[in-house]
């Protein structure tokens, strides 16, 4: 996908947790429409990055502009009605509910009707049922996900809690996704479902995706845009090949095996 | 063959989304409210509504309310019994106070409503205290109500202790005069009950399977991630605790009209609640249909049990002695059922029901 204008700027970002300075003066742009890869160490400030992205963490300094608004001190509410959505290091799926209930959640912010139609299951509640499960079945058929409707999601193996993860922040219809590790713990064919996920995604709705991955052969493969995170501070900028051959990355993170 | 899923293929989402998957169960379910309105109002004795079936009813719809809360949306009250009491107390002083067209289920919907915004009030703290800290603002709940009508007599009309709830308070509508039946009968108090559980539990049931029950289930088991994928979790909880206190509120107020006949305070204290609470986890935290299966255990088997020990050694030991037994043994059931199966007698029931689906041929 063809990069556009800048649709997420992060302007320096500044982020402390008592004597830890998580991140430190970050700032970078996402293009529209790219596919941006954050990498860097552990405890580097990656999911921390993400956290003041989507409005879980708010930073002592900096701005966030998400489509031109300010949106460093909005609730993660209010930042996902502007159309972001995100996948969790841990998974985030609600451990109690069904694989459909879960993705149905997804859907919450196209909810219009209220608790006393939905109660009596009366016209505007049960049409919204009706064009959520449709929704929800398009991405259930896009992720390979049929067979597993009505599974508790705490049953599912890691790979596909992730997928189902995905899922439900697919069906908000995002304009940007942030999926923080979604490869992580993934055998090598998940991996490849996971990364052709993300790039169908990309390609056929023109979602900006920010993905956290630790895997380079897969990060040089998909992304269109590196940014190198270590001990806070930014180190390396650009795209994967500039990225390769920047010295300070090199030495950072590159040249340690893991 | 008889009960199967095969030859119910799903063929539109609505029919996906059916109350009652499996015709079967739609059919034993109809079967068993048929038998509940018609049959059982005429074979049941006064003893048997008035003792067994009325209080279930009642303490019934108070365990579905708290579950809706606790089971539902994780957040932990130990106010149900107070709750109840409001509802008692202000559907009383809507049937005195208003002109003669008031109703009781009306009075019911009113003073549930009411409660439920107190509900709310107590829930506050719930916007930034979890779990158990969470107790202590619904345990204030629970001694703010007895202590508000302690003090304030007006709302017990100035009676000593109780009050006798009037018999022309049952009326509806004028259906008692015109048809000359006793509206304040056992079997007409009965036949209310049903009817406003029946309606409760039903609507509990739409909302859990919709967008608010998804959110309520969502807020439970991860708030941070309700709310990055947009979920209000503040108005979530807020709106938990408001229909979590309506329920107990008109539970409330069956208990003390269709049940006890008389309203007083003392029916509200904290025991009540741990009482109610007990009902909500063995029935099954978390099912509409568990709150009900909760409240026949615990409400029957104490009696069943001091019955059976009476009859076993009736004479060879002390009636106090055997009345202490069969609650031991009751306690020890009880830890091993939910030791076995935590998820209480709803997800027991669900696994037999999955073992008879594949019967005789598990794989
Ligand atoms: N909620 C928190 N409280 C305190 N320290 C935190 C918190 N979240 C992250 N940190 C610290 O911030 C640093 C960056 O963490 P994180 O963003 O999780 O790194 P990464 O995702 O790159 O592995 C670490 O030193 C971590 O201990
Ligand atoms: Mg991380």
């Amino acid at each position: 996908m063809a990069a556009g204008n800048p649709i997420l700027q992060i302007d320096n970002i500044t982020l402390v947790f008592g004597g830890v300075t998580a991140l430190n003066g970050i700032s970078f742009d996402v293009a529209e429409g790219e596919i941006c890869a954050v990498i860097g160490p552990n405890g580097a400030g990656k999911s921390s990055m993400l956290n003041v992205i989507n409005g879980v963490y708010v930073p002592q300094e900096g701005r966030v502009v998400f489509k031109g608004q300010d949106c460093t001190r909005m609730r993660p509410r209010q930042i996902a009605q502007l159309g972001m959505a995100r996948t969790f290091q841990n998974i985030g799926l609600f451990q109690g509910m069904t694989v459909l209930e879960n993705i149905l959640t997804g859907r919450c912010m196209k909810i219009r009707s209220t608790w006393l139609e939905q109660g009596l299951n009366i016209g505007r509640a049960r049409r919204e049922e009706v064009e959520n499960r449709r929704a929800v079945e398009e991405v259930i058929e896009f992720l390979h996900l049929q067979g597993i409707r009505k599974t508790p999601v705490g049953k599912l193996p890691y790979g596909l809690q992730k997928r189902v993860e995905l899922a439900r922040a697919l069906v908000a219809e995002p304009t940007m996704l942030l999926q923080d590790e979604p490869m992580t713990g993934m055998n090598l064919e998940e991996k490849k479902d996971m990364s052709c996920f993300a790039l169908e995604i990309n390609r056929e709705y023109g979602t900006t995706i920010v993905l956290i991955e630790h895997d380079m052969s897969v990060v040089m493969d998909i992304s269109d845009h590196v940014v190198v995170l270590d001990y806070g501070a930014k180190i390396g900028d650009g795209t994967p090949d500039e990225v390769k051959n920047n010295q300070d990355v090199i030495d950072a993170y590159l040249g340690v095996t893991h | 063959m008889i009960y199967r899923e095969t030859g119910t293929f799903i063929t539109s989402y609505l029919e996906d989304r059916k109350l009652f998957p499996i015709p079967f169960d739609k059919w034993a379910m109809a079967v068993f409210m048929l038998f509940m309105i018609f049959v059982v109002p005429f074979i049941a004795s006064d003893y048997w509504l008035a003792a067994h079936l009325i209080p279930i009813l009642a303490y019934g719809t108070a365990a579905l309310g708290l579950n809706l809360l606790t089971g539902m949306t994780g957040q932990l009250s130990l106010g149900t019994a107070g709750f109840m009491c409001f509802g008692a107390f202000f559907t009383f002083n809507i049937m005195l106070r208003s002109p003669e067209w008031m109703n009781l289920p009306l009075a019911m919907v009113l003073a549930g409503s009411v409660t439920g915004v107190i509900g709310i009030i107590f829930g506050l703290p719930s916007i930034r205290i979890k779990g158990f800290y969470l107790l202590v603002s619904t345990l204030a709940a629970q001694y703010f109500a007895l202590w508000f009508f302690r003090s304030y007599p007006y709302f017990l009309n100035y009676a000593t202790a109780t009050v006798t709830l009037p018999d022309h308070h049952f009326d509806l509508f004028g259906i008692g005069e015109t048809f000359d039946v006793d509206m304040a009968s056992f079997e007409a108090k009965y036949l209310m009950s049903l009817g406003i559980v029946t309606a409760l539990a039903l609507f509990a049931k739409n909302l859990m399977r919709s967008a608010t029950g998804r959110n309520f289930m969502a807020v439970r088991d991860m708030d941070i991630a309700a709310s990055v994928i947009g979920i209000p979790v503040i108005r979530t909880k807020m709106l938990a605790f408001f229909v979590s206190c309506f329920y107990c509120g008109v539970g409330g107020a069956l208990f003390c009209y269709a049940y006890l006949q008389v309203l007083g305070i003392r029916t509200f204290e904290m025991n009540r609640s741990f009482e109610i609470l007990f009902m909500a986890i063995i029935g099954g935290l978390g099912s509409i249909a568990g709150s009900f299966y909760g409240t026949v255990l615990v409400y029957e088997f104490p009696i069943l049990f001091s019955w059976a020990g009476d009859y076993l050694f009736k004479g060879a030991f002390d009636t106090a002695v055997v009345d202490n037994v069969a609650k031991i043994t009751y306690g020890i059931l009880i830890i091993a059922l939910l030791i076995r199966e935590p998820g209480g007698l709803a997800a027991l029931w669900a696994t037999a029901k999955q073992k008879l689906r594949t019967w005789p041929f598990p794989h």
